[in-house]
């Protein structure tokens, strides 16, 4: 049989052209956005305590590297159980909901609402129902965790093409191997980029969260007591160690995404 | 005995008073190892007479039989395969893995999934595309996969919905090739929906003419063109006389709708 059909769509782009593209080009803007603040603060020299050089910053940082990444550390894993709480409650009542297509239709306008109730707001209520120690932070990271996880999830799982569904019923395939060989696969992206979200979403619930109260070893409450202060570029070190944990988070989810999805590809 | 029979078939979709009659009076039968086209304008109710048959849908009056069982015992007997028009080949499968799909579905010891998948690849030209995945692979690939993965089984009849109905001319035509090839090899009953005219008096050995408004058959034309059909086939005066039978058949309806 004929194999003269033309292989031009059948080239597959370099494996790791999506290492290029997710990080190095943002690194080479990160760098030169630092240029440009430590050149804007060498030139109109406004006061350390309003805005320190990136430079200054580092000093910070070096001269208490051990205690705040200890403190970055603290907050990280606070941030990691609220997400693995929060997503995995997500994808287990998306399961269920998307089961039933009726409570689908119900829950999920309730979970969309409830993207708008700033739950970072009952913070405090978290501290007085859970205590002030890492319950209380992974509480309401979980919280903010679930909503969009379960609503990406029921939309993914409910996003099979209706042939794709008809070919497993030209098979006789049960409803099981439907759900597992055609509607999880399916939702896989969807649930992905939830997942991604979901990494800031864990780091600034987990921060803001301890705000309002918490140990002295946690970036939060950190940040907070050097501000108040004013020993502002100690604050910001602060803020970069949880930028760092933050950005290894999400490119620990996007090479997990790499890994269980070889055949994603990129839009180029 | 005819493999499938279809008996005073209709199809009425929504309610009484809002209802759309997608077939009716619809009787039919197909011998074993045939290849019949079913083919008309869009609307003529040849994919729904197709998806009846598969029991992706349910007829509203009549009866149809598949190897003398209900479309129903058929399907779970898993006694067809089925080739839509988009080739619905899983994203997330290479070309082995999805052809090898209804095996795993259908709990077919392991040791046997190699052999077929390598045997259907083999037939479709697409052995070396093996570990491919389907976005890498040409909408004519794509097709091919989409029929390995159809007979991966070895059902003994074949459902295709306007299967070529996507590509372009040139593919098209290679593909009516090929798949005349795999008859030839196959044996298998083929019931094929297109609404190319050219396409259906090529391929089969009977075309149903079918119009619509409501859906049902105006005509059966045998096509007495002699196999194996090559590419001089399409070049034969009573290729162009059969189409142009088939062409007047779909005239004489569609004044008769004015």
């Amino acid at each position: 049989m004929s194999r003269s059909e033309s292989t031009r769509e059948t080239q597959a782009p370099p494996r790791n052209s999506w290492l290029s593209t997710e990080i190095v080009a943002p690194f080479v803007v990160f760098v030169a956005a630092i240029l440009l603040w430590e050149g804007l603060v060498l030139f109109f020299k406004p006061p350390v305590f309003i805005l320190p050089a990136p430079h200054q910053i580092w000093q910070s940082f070096a001269a208490n590297a051990s205690n705040l990444i200890a403190y970055g550390l603290n907050t990280f894993l606070e941030a990691l159980g609220g997400f693995i709480v929060g997503c995995g409650l997500g994808l287990l009542v998306a399961m269920a909901v998307a089961r039933f297509r009726l409570l689908a239709e119900v829950f999920v306008p309730i979970a969309v609402a409830s993207n708008s109730v700033p739950i970072l707001a009952m913070a405090p209520i978290a501290i007085v129902w859970f205590g002030i120690g890492p319950q209380s932070k992974i509480a309401i990271v979980a919280v903010m965790c679930f909503f969009p996880t379960m609503v990406s999830t029921v939309r993914g799982l409910m996003s099979t093409s209706p042939d794709a569904v008809a070919l497993m019923r030209s098979y006789a395939a049960s409803d099981w191997q439907i759900f597992a060989k055609l509607r999880v696969p399916t939702a896989l992206p969807f649930i992905f980029n939830a997942f991604k979200i979901c990494t800031a979403v864990s780091m600034i619930g987990a921060i803001v969260a301890e705000f309002f109260g918490g140990a002295v070893n946690y970036l939060g409450v950190y940040i907070k007591t050097e501000a108040n202060i004013l020993r502002t570029p100690n604050a910001w070190a602060a803020i970069m160690v949880a930028c760092a944990f933050g950005m290894a988070f999400y490119l620990a989810i996007v090479m997990l995404e790499h890994v269980l999805m070889p055949w994603h590809r990129e839009p180029s | 005995m005819p493999i499938i029979t279809v008996d005073n078939l209709s199809k009425i979709y929504g309610q009484a008073n809002a209802s759309t009659v997608a077939l009716t009076d619809v009787s039919l039968s197909i011998e074993k190892g045939e290849l019949v086209s079913l083919v008309g304008p869009s609307g003529c109710g040849k994919s729904t007479l197709l998806r009846l048959i598969a029991d992706l849908e349910t007829p509203s009056t009549g009866a149809i039989t598949v190897n003398a069982k209900t479309p129903h015992q058929a399907r779970l007997a898993r006694d067809y395969g089925f080739v839509f028009q988009a080739p619905t080949l899983y994203d997330w499968r290479t070309v082995v893995r999805n052809v090898e799909l209804p095996l795993e579905i259908m709990g077919r010891p392991k040791h046997e999934w190699r052999e077929r998948v390598d045997k259907m690849l083999g037939m479709v030209g697409l052995r070396e595309f093996h570990d491919h995945y389907p976005w890498q692979l040409s909408g004519g690939m794509q097709q091919r996969a989409s029929i390995a993965r159809a007979l991966s089984f070895d059902p003994t009849i074949l459902l295709m919905d306007e299967p070529f109905g996507a590509l372009d001319e040139f593919t098209r035509e290679r593909m009516n090739l090929e798949l005349l090839e795999i008859w030839d090899q196959t044996h298998k009953t083929i019931l094929f929906v297109t609404h190319s005219i050219a396409e259906s008096v090529f391929l089969s050995s009977r075309v149903v003419v079918m119009t619509p408004r409501p859906g049902r058959i105006a005509s059966v034309v045998e096509v007495d063109l002699p196999y194996p059909r090559t590419f001089e086939t399409r070049e034969s005066s009573r290729f162009f006389e059969l189409i142009t039978v088939v062409r007047e058949t779909l005239k004489e309806e569609f004044i008769r709708h004015e």
